[in-house]
C-alpha cells in the first residue's frame, strides 16, 4: 500500500505543553502552503493564540514565508521572535 | 554590631527621577561624604552606567587595577528606576575596574536595592579604599544615618556564604523581621577567591515571604567588593514606592506604563511565555538553531539538550502560577524560583534550599561543561550564588579546561583528577575548590584568559614547543575577549553576533547586542552594511537601558504586534515609544528617541575612552577566538558539515569546493577570518573610529567629552 505523503508540525516550548504533543502530521494535499498549515494549527489549537504579527515560520529549520509551497516530509514550526535579553 | 563611623543626614527628595546626590564612602579612611551633583551631570551622564563611567573616568587612572585602593565600586539606578507603574524598573548598575578585563565593567542587577537607594536619597553610591578588616555599610534613611560597621561574626556558613550572610544581616538589622523596606547587596567568600566574583542583591518577596536574590554576575564586581573588605551594604527606606520618582507628569507615566503592561499581558503568552517559564525557555530555541554552547561552544545542539528545556524545570522545580517579578509592577515577572530543592552534592548535601533561578545563562553554562542534568543545574546555580561566583564565567572556564584535558593539553596529574566533559563529580569538586582557592580551583578561579597562559606553560614544556606557539593554539578555543568569558551563545553561524561579542566594550556579554536571530535565522542583515548598522544601533539602545535603571526584556523579548507594520520589526519601535514617553513624563523632558540615542552614544564613547586608557580600546582588543567564527577542530566541522559546505559554496560561486575535509576546513577558516576583519573596518567607520578602533577627535568632541585626559590620550594614539 502506498504511504500517504505528509508534512509535520513540530511544537516547541509552551506549544508542546498546550497541545500535549511533540508534533502532528498533516496529509500533504496539492498546493498546500505554510499559511494553510498555520490556519489549521490555529483552528485546531486555539489556546496557542498564534497570530501572524508575532510569529514566524520555519520549514526544515529555515525561516519560511507563509506562502511557501510545502513538499512531502517538510517539518514546519511556528516560533516567537527572540531578541536576546 | 560595632559602629566604626556614622553620620547623620537628611534624605534628599526624589524629583523627576533624581535626587542629585551622590554618596561617597572611603573604606580606608572611613570617610562618608554626601556630594551634590551639578545640574548638568544628569543631563550629560543620564544615570546608572553613565554615572559609573564618569566616576571611574575621573577617579581612577591607567595604573588602577581591581584591587587598587582608588578603584571605585559604583552602584546606581537611574532616573527611570523605581516606578511600580511601569514594568521592569528594579534594575541598577554596578560598575568598577574589573579583575578579569582590567578595564571598566558594569553588570546590571534586579531587586529592590537600586530603588531603595534612591528613596534613601542617593542617585549613586561610590565606594573606594580598602578596609583593614571586613565591614558592612548601612544606609538607613528611616533613622537618618549612614554607618560603617565591623562585619558581624556569625558561624562559618554565614560568614562564607553570600546568601546566608545577607539573609542574616537583613534580619539582624530589622529586629529579626523581614521587611520590603530593606534590601542588601553582599559578596561571598568565593567572590574573594576568584576573579569572577558576583554581587547578590537580596530583597524581601512578600508573595513568597522570604528573601530572594538576583545577581550582578559579569566581570568580577563581587571580587572587587570582597577585595575592598566590604561584605555587605544594607539600605533602608520606608518612603512610599508608589510614585517613588515623583514624576513631573504623573499621568504621562501612568499612560506609558499601562500601554507597556497591556502589550506584555497580551503578547507574552503568545510568544516566549517568560512569565511562566522565565528565561529557561530559551534553551530549546537555542538548541534548535545550533546556538547552545555545548562542550565549550563546540556544538550548538545535542540530543541530550531536551533534559534542560524549560518544561523540565516547570514540571519538576518551578513554583507554578506565581508571578515572580524582581520589582513591583512588572507583569513580565520572569524571575522564576524553585523551592525546597534538596542538595545532593557539596558540603551542604542533604539540605533543602531555595534556588532563585535558573536563568538561561546558567543552564547554558552547565551545557558548556557537557552536563545535561537539571538537578545539577539547580545545585550549581545555588552554590555559585552562595559562594559568590558567576555561573557564566565559571562554566565557560571549566568548559575550557575540560577541553584542554580531553585534547591532551593538560593531564589528570596537572589537575589532580580527570576533568572530562560531563563529569559532574569533578565539576562539583572543582566548584568548591574555586570558592575556597584550593587545589586546581586556584587556577580555574583566574578565568579563561589567565588560565590559558597556565596551560600554555605546561603544554609548551611537555610538547617541546614555544610558549607562544602553545598559546596561539589554545587561544583558538579559549572563549574570552578582553579577558571576559563569552556568555552562552554559539556564534559560528552569525557574523553579526561575532561582532556583537567582539566589539562589546565590556567583553563578550550579550547585553550590548544580541543579533543572532535577526542575522542567522531571519536573515534580515544580509550585507556588511546592514550588520554594521545593527552593531551601532542596538548597543546604543541597550546602553540607554543600563543608564536609566530599566530591564530590557519588556522591550526586546516581547514583540509588540504593531512592530510587524514597521520597516525594521526587530527594533520593536512601537514599544520604544512608550519608553520615550516614560522618560519625558518622569523627567519633564521633551526628548525624541534620537535624542536618547545621542545621550547613550556619549556614554558609549566615554566607555571606549576608558578602554583605550586601560589598554583594551584598540582593534587588537576586539579580536575574537577562532571558535567564535567557525570550527577549530574537524569534529566541529563534521557536526555541521552540510551547513559549512553550503556556506562555502555560496562564497565560492562557480569555483569548486576542495575535495578533502581538511582543505574545506582550512578555506572556511580563512574566509571567516577575512569576513570578521572586513566587519571591523565597516563598524569602526560607522561608529566614528579610526581603522584601529580609536575614536576620531570629532567623535569625542561631538559629545562634549574632550577633557584634558581625553586630549592627552588621543594624542598618545596619534589622533
Amino acid at each position: 500500500m502506498a504511504q500517504k505523503m505528509m508534512v509535520s508540525v513540530k511544537f516547541l516550548g509552551m506549544q508542546r505543553v498546550i497541545t500535549r504533543k511533540d508534533a502532528i502530521n498533516i496529509p500533504l494535499t496539492g498546493g498546500l502552503r505554510v499559511h494553510d498549515v498555520f490556519e489549521l494549527v490555529r483552528n485546531r489549537y486555539p489556546d496557542l493564540n498564534l497570530d501572524e504579527e508575532t510569529t514566524f515560520a520555519t520549514v526544515n529549520q529555515e525561516k519560511a514565508s507563509l506562502d511557501r509551497l510545502l513538499s512531502t516530509n517538510d517539518t514546519i514550526s511556528f516560533l516567537p521572535y527572540i531578541s536576546g535579553g | 554590631m560595632q559602629i566604626l563611623e556614622q553620620i547623620r543626614y537628611e534624605p534628599a527628595q526624589v524629583t523627576g527621577g533624581y535626587t542629585d546626590q551622590l554618596l561617597r564612602i572611603n573604606l580606608t579612611t572611613l570617610q562618608i561624604t554626601i556630594q551634590d551633583l551639578p545640574p548638568d551631570f544628569k543631563n550629560k551622564y543620564v544615570g546608572g552606567r553613565g554615572y559609573a563611567l564618569k566616576l571611574i573616568w575621573d577617579g581612577t587612572g591607567r595604573e588602577t587595577r581591581y584591587d587598587s585602593p582608588e578603584n571605585i565600586l559604583v552602584m546606581a539606578s537611574g532616573p527611570l528606576g523605581n516606578e511600580p507603574g511601569f514594568p521592569g524598573t528594579g534594575k541598577f548598575i554596578i560598575g568598577t575596574i574589573s579583575p578579569l578585563t582590567d578595564t571598566f565593567i558594569d553588570s546590571n542587577i534586579g531587586g529592590h536595592f537600586g530603588p531603595l537607594l534612591k528613596l534613601a536619597g542617593f542617585d549613586a553610591l561610590a565606594v573606594s579604599g580598602i578596609a583593614q578588616a571586613d565591614l558592612v555599610i548601612v544606609i538607613d534613611a528611616d533613622s537618618r544615618s549612614i554607618s560603617i560597621m565591623a562585619a558581624p561574626a556569625y558561624d562559618k556558613e554565614n560568614d562564607e556564604g553570600s546568601l546566608s550572610f545577607g539573609q542574616r544581616l537583613l534580619q539582624d538589622l530589622n529586629g529579626g523581621e523581614h521587611s520590603d523596606s530593606l534590601a542588601a547587596v553582599t559578596a561571598g567568600k568565593g567572590a574573594g577567591n576568584a576573579r569572577f566574583g558576583i554581587i547578590n542583591s537580596l530583597y524581601y518577596d512578600k508573595k513568597r515571604q522570604r528573601i530572594r536574590s538576583k545577581q550582578a554576575g559579569r566581570g568580577g564586581t563581587g571580587t572587587v567588593m570582597r577585595t575592598k573588605g566590604l561584605r555587605g551594604i544594607v539600605v533602608r527606606s520606608s518612603r512610599s514606592k508608589a510614585n517613588g520618582n515623583n514624576a513631573i507628569d504623573k499621568e504621562g507615566v501612568r499612560k506609558a506604563g499601562s500601554r507597556l503592561k497591556e502589550v506584555i499581558a497580551t503578547s507574552d503568552p503568545k510568544q516566549l511565555h517568560l512569565s511562566a517559564w522565565g528565561t529557561t525557555v530559551l534553551s530549546e530555541y537555542m538548541n534548535k538553531f545550533h546556538l547552545f554552547p555545548i562542550n565549550n561552544y563546540q556544538y550548538g545542539q545535542s540530543a541530550e539538550s531536551a533534559k534542560l528545556f524549560a518544561g523540565v524545570f516547570l514540571d519538576r522545580y518551578f513554583t507554578k502560577n506565581m508571578p515572580d517579578g524582581c520589582y513591583y509592577g512588572c507583569n513580565l515577572a520572569c524571575s522564576k524560583s524553585a523551592e525546597n530543592v534538596e542538595l545532593t552534592l557539596g558540603p551542604y548535601a542533604g539540605r533543602k534550599i531555595n534556588v532563585d533561578g535558573p536563568e538561561y545563562e546558567t543552564v547554558g553554562a552547565v551545557s558548556c561543561m557537557g552536563i545535561f542534568d537539571p538537578h545539577f543545574v539547580l545545585e550549581y546555580n545555588w552554590y555559585c550564588d552562595e559562594y559568590g561566583l558567576d555561573t557564566i564565567s565559571a562554566g565557560a572556564t571549566i568548559g575550557f579546561f575540560m577541553e584542554c584535558f580531553e585534547r591532551g593539553f593538560i593531564t589528570a596529574d596537572d589537575i589532580g583528577y580527570a576533568l572530562n566533559f560531563g563529569n559532574m563529580e569533578a565539576v562539583d569538586r572543582l566548584l568548591h575548590e574555586i570558592a575556597h582557592a584550593e587545589g586546581f580551583g586556584k587556577v580555574v578561579g583566574q578565568g579563561v584568559a589567565r588560565g590559558k597562559q597556565w596551560v600554555a606553560k605546561k603544554h609548551a614544556a611537555r610538547a617541546g614547543i614555544s610558549r607562544d606557539a602553545a598559546l596561539a593554539e589554545l587561544s583558538k578555543f579559549a572563549m574570552e575577549v578582553k579577558g571576559l568569558e563569552f556568555s552562552m551563545y554559539v556564534t559560528k553561524e552569525s557574523l553579526a553576533q561575532q561582532g556583537g561579542y567582539g566589539f562589546a566594550l565590556k567583553g563578550p556579554q550579550h547585553d550590548e547586542s544580541w543579533l543572532i536571530f535577526i542575522d542567522q535565522v531571519h536573515k534580515e542583515l544580509p550585507t556588511f552594511e546592514d550588520k554594521a548598522n545593527a552593531l551601532k544601533w542596538f548597543p546604543l539602545v541597550r546602553t540607554w537601558f543600563n543608564a536609566t535603571g530599566l530591564c530590557k526584556l519588556p522591550w526586546i523579548d516581547v514583540r509588540n504586534p504593531e512592530a510587524a507594520a514597521t520597516d525594521e520589526p526587530a527594533k520593536n519601535l512601537p514599544t520604544l515609544t512608550y519608553y520615550v514617553d516614560y522618560f519625558n513624563a518622569t523627567t519633564g523632558s521633551n526628548k525624541t528617541l534620537q535624542d536618547l540615542l545621542d545621550d547613550s552614544e556619549r556614554l558609549y564613547i566615554l566607555q571606549k575612552l576608558v578602554n583605550l586608557r586601560q589598554g583594551k580600546g584598540t582593534r587588537a582588543s576586539d579580536q575574537i577566538p577562532l571558535r567564535a567564527m567557525g570550527p577549530v577542530f574537524g569534529n566541529e566541522y563534521d557536526s555541521r558539515a552540510e551547513y559549512y559546505d553550503g556556506w562555502l559554496k555560496e562564497q565560492l560561486g562557480d569555483t569548486a569546493l576542495p575535495d578533502s575535509p581538511e582543505k574545506k576546513h582550512e578555506l572556511l577558516v580563512a574566509r571567516r577570518i577575512e569576513a570578521y576583519q572586513k566587519l571591523c573596518d565597516i563598524v569602526y567607520e560607522k561608529k566614528g573610529f579610526s581603522p584601529d578602533g580609536i575614536p576620531e577627535r570629532k567623535t569625542v568632541e561631538k559629545f562634549g567629552l574632550m577633557d584634558e585626559q581625553a586630549e592627552k590620550l588621543l594624542r598618545e594614539f596619534g589622533m
